[in-house]
């Protein structure tokens, strides 16, 4: 196996990871993956060695959800919103408190502009610097902070307000 | 920069050098900017929370077969021997990489995921008075006989308490936490939120160890 893809091997838990955020349904999101897989191996050669694998990856993955979800819209094909019903079995106790929090900032994240959503997820989920965020998004760094910042003061006044 | 952009950089590790002692100076002195701090903070942890878990779940092995079949597309989709011998060579790398990445598995049973490989390490070795990003405050014995320890991980921001159960930490307490401005010589246990505490508080069995007490523990290994 060359080293290439032994690295995406590796990062395949990330690549979930940040396909959650933007797929919510676990099945699509590992779609997305399989979709962003199949684009960034076909395209190893473009990867120049040196540079970060996961920014490329991520760019990939990015820009095939930018195409599914256009596609979707011309199937007019939508989405219910699924706010109802947390598909949250009863485990009772802290392990079920921590799904129910998981859950609520899942719905968060998902009444956020996607712009923002991938603005937060890259740098407080991914853990990527801003300039490394802005090239995945492929955005000037000055977008990028601005989307954090909105994201982030949205979420803040989505989370905090009950508690 | 303006206000909450100086924030969110601050938050995010983008401050370097002179911009973020000018800030952590004023943080020193602004009780509402150190709130606003607090809860962006909690923000990345609370986001952490939701979104962690996913590393640690089995991945797919349709995704595992998709990296090691995708290389020749443009032959024919049948699998010779030697792509089969590739893809489960992918399969056993995959699951290696899980562990080596994620040495601590699923969590413990409160649900918390159990402490990465440096907090790990700093639990097992670690004394009070040791300085470094991972500090460790207090150590004790629970009312199980169990040793605990409480810290602080300024790279992570965060803190807690974990326990040692048959040989590994189990994290039982994790909140939020960033360092105070100027707080690199406080007292152990000053800087340990009220949460954290509280949980100490509950499961103490008499007093903490002293430093004696916590190094005589530390080179038993941690056993009962």
């Amino acid at each position: 196996m060359e080293p290439i893809r032994r690295q995406i091997v590796d990062l395949l838990p990330r690549l979930r990871r940040f396909a959650r955020v933007l797929a919510r349904d676990s099945a699509d999101a590992d779609d997305l993956v399989q979709t962003t897989l199949e684009r960034a191996l076909s395209r190893a050669g473009q990867w120049a060695p040196g540079t970060r694998l996961d920014s490329w990856t991520f760019r990939i993955m990015k820009n095939a959800w930018i195409d599914e979800t256009r596609a979707r819209s011309r199937r007019a094909k939508v989405f219910a919103p699924d706010e109802d019903g947390e598909t949250v079995g009863f485990d009772g106790g802290a392990a079920m408190q921590a799904r129910l929090e998981a859950a609520e900032v899942e719905r968060a994240m998902a009444r956020l502009p996607e712009d923002q959503r991938l603005a937060v997820a890259l740098v407080l989920v991914e853990g990527l610097s801003y300039k490394d965020a802005a090239e995945v998004l492929e955005i000037p760094p000055g977008t990028l902070t601005s989307r954090l910042v909105r994201g982030r003061a949205a979420l803040i006044s989505q989370l905090e307000k009950v508690h | 920069m303006d206000r909450d952009l100086r924030i969110a950089a601050y938050v995010d590790g983008e401050l370097s050098g002179a911009d973020r002692a000018a800030f952590e100076a004023e943080l020193a002195a602004d009780a509402a900017l150190a709130a606003e701090v607090q809860l962006q903070t909690r923000l990345r942890a609370r986001l952490s929370a939701a979104y962690d878990p996913i590393l640690d779940e089995p991945v797919p092995p349709r995704l595992m077969a998709t990296t090691a079949a995708a290389a020749n597309d443009a032959g024919p989709r049948r699998f010779g021997l030697g792509q089969w011998a590739a893809m489960a060579a992918c399969l056993a790398i995959g699951v290696l990489a899980g562990r080596i990445a994620l040495p601590q598995g699923s969590g413990s049973q409160q649900g918390l995921p159990e402490p990465r490989a440096g907090l790990a390490r700093a639990l097992d070795r670690g004394l009070a008075a040791d300085a470094g990003p991972i500090r460790i405050s207090l150590t004790f014995r629970d009312q199980a006989g169990d040793y605990c320890r409480t810290f602080t991980d300024a790279s992570e921001r965060v803190a807690g308490l974990a326990c040692r159960r048959q040989d590994r930490w189990e994290t039982r307490t994790l909140t939020a936490w960033a360092p105070a401005a100027g707080s690199e010589y406080r007292t152990a246990g000053a800087e340990t939120p009220p949460e954290v505490l509280a949980a100490v508080q509950a499961m103490i069995a008499g007093e903490p160890l002293d430093a004696a007490g916590e190094a005589k523990a530390r080179d038993g290994r941690w056993r009962r």
